[in-house]
């Protein structure tokens, strides 16, 4: 259950919406469905650029304040990823299903109204941005996230990353970042209590996640044969996804 | 995947060496690729990067669902209601309507003009697309003032309505290719008329826009031809695969 597993993905499973994906990883599993441009309300319309409509939907019940801040976290995000200007008084919706969540080994948890933590945010902002690879809509670059938290034990300090709901509790803190393909900070969230050089700390790692340049060179590889092998390389896993989709997109060719 | 044609990300670098350069011709870029002055190119989609040293011309082949009117495109649209002086039509579900003008069909003048009613399908052309306004089409060539096939396709009071399918934009545009079997791996429709198909009788109306019409005598043809585009182009059928589906549905169909 909490085990970091491989991640996992597929791309155009729901056939109505213009482009979806189902995402799973770190015992998470999410659905995104992606419409647009479409035509805005009324009162979304902008002169100028497309409006960014994301929604996340909780597993069970409906959302609430949490969701709403997961919601404005990614919406910001990814209007800075979407090229908006393209479709002006347009709208882009983006729409987030929770469908499974880690279960916390040591609290005896009911499925009732899921509170949301950061942990999950990394899963987010993949499926997001998978979802809207496959509708195809035009995007200023592609972007990868992980979540790490910083756990303090038996007196020495842990990155963790994809942190289960276990450590999330323990942890001192947790942190959520996202790259862009270009190696520029995308989002940046932390919470709980940590010092500056911590947080460097947390970047440093979670930019090896995020960032690694593909294929790793003999050199490199041997030193990450040290580290745990919990990393993986989230860049290449977006890519070789896409690959496979536009292959067999492009099979006639 | 041949080195000639890599498939790249959004934001990706295009190498240097991939881009067409011709002494004389500009440099044209088609869907998906965007020019950042002065000197990048950067794909906005994933896809396969195309080039054409020939023409010197370089697009991102790919495949989606939504529409975005490009000028000159071939659709088949519905008319959604009329106002004083234009139609207005649909070109994909929940977006701003495209209007048809009263005159851009052949032959019409301001006291004779076609009387189309809402729901009507019509194959045009798009004329004007512009990212801040709605887009316009016509039915009929502004330079010769002929139709050249375009205008309202079906006729529902004569009992040849025929029926409109979707598709993918990317079976659209390889159903609109001038050699669509060599090229674009689709022969469905030469099948179906062919031998394969026992010789049905149909024409069809497709539209760069994801919607194909089929008209025919028969209820029975026009939906056997409908359903073996969909499957085809669901399933990612080959020309193999196209002939076996072919001569399934005629089967199931006697």
């Amino acid at each position: 259950m909490t085990a970091t597993t491989a991640p996992k993905a597929a791309l155009g499973v729901l056939p109505r919406s213009d482009g979806s994906a189902k995402y799973s990883h770190a015992g998470y599993t999410l659905t995104a469905s992606v419409n647009g441009p479409i035509e805005a309300q009324r009162r979304d319309e902008h002169a100028y650029e497309a409006h960014v409509e994301v929604i996340v939907r909780p597993a069970a019940g409906v959302g609430g304040t949490r969701e709403r801040h997961l919601e404005s976290l990614l919406q910001s995000s990814l209007a800075q990823l979407i090229l908006v200007k393209n479709f002006p008084r347009s709208l882009i919706q983006v729409v987030l299903q929770i469908e499974d969540s880690p279960e916390n080994d040591y609290v005896n948890t009911k499925l009732v109204q899921a509170s949301l933590n950061f942990a999950i945010m990394p899963a987010l902002v993949q499926t997001a941005i998978l979802a809207l690879l496959s509708a195809g809509v035009p995007m200023r670059a592609t972007a990868t996230a992980t979540a790490v938290a910083v756990v303090h034990q038996d007196g020495a300090k842990k990155m963790v990353v994809d942190p289960s709901p276990r450590e999330v509790e323990t942890a001192s803190s947790v942190h959520v970042l996202a790259f862009t393909s270009h190696n520029g900070l995308l989002l940046a969230e932390s919470e709980g209590d940590f010092t500056v050089g911590e947080w460097d700390d947390v970047y440093e790692t979670a930019k090896e996640i995020c960032c690694r340049s593909t294929p790793a060179k003999e050199g490199t590889a041997m030193v990450l044969d040290d580290e745990e092998p919990s990393a993986t390389d989230m860049r290449q896993f977006l890519r070789s996804t896409m690959e496979s989709k536009v292959a067999a997109d492009l099979h006639w060719k | 995947m041949a080195t000639g044609h890599p498939i790249v990300l959004p934001g990706e670098t295009i190498d240097p060496s991939l881009i067409p350069s011709h002494p004389k011709n500009p440099l044209r870029l088609g869907p998906g690729l965007r020019h950042i002055p002065p000197t990048d190119i950067v794909p906005t989609v994933a896809g396969q990067l195309i080039t054409n040293p020939a023409k010197n011309s370089m697009w991102i082949e790919y495949n989606s669902n939504r529409y975005i009117p490009t000028p000159s495109d071939l659709i088949l649209t519905q008319i959604l209601r009329s106002t004083t002086d234009a139609y207005l039509c649909l070109l994909s579900p929940h977006t701003a309507p495209a209007t048809l003008p009263h005159l851009a069909f052949e032959g019409a003048t301001k006291k004779t003009r076609p009387v189309l009613q809402p729901g009507q399908l019509v194959y045009a052309r798009v004329a004007l697309a512009n990212k801040h306004m709605d887009a316009e089409l016509e039915c009929v060539s502004a330079a010769t003032g002929k139709a050249d096939g375009l205008g309202p396709v079906g006729n529902p009071a004569a009992g040849s309505g025929g029926c409109a399918f979707d598709v993918s934009l990317g079976f659209a545009r390889r159903l609109l290719m001038a050699r669509s079997r060599a090229e674009g791996g689709v022969g469905v429709l030469e099948m179906l008329a062919g031998e394969e198909g026992g010789g049905l009788a149909f024409e069809t109306a497709v539209g760069r826009n994801g919607r194909v019409w089929v008209g025919s005598e028969s209820a029975r043809t026009v939906v056997l031809v409908g359903r073996a585009l969909q499957e085809t182009d669901r399933g990612g059928l080959g020309l193999e695969g196209q002939r076996r589906l072919v001569r399934r549905l005629v089967r199931e169909m006697r």
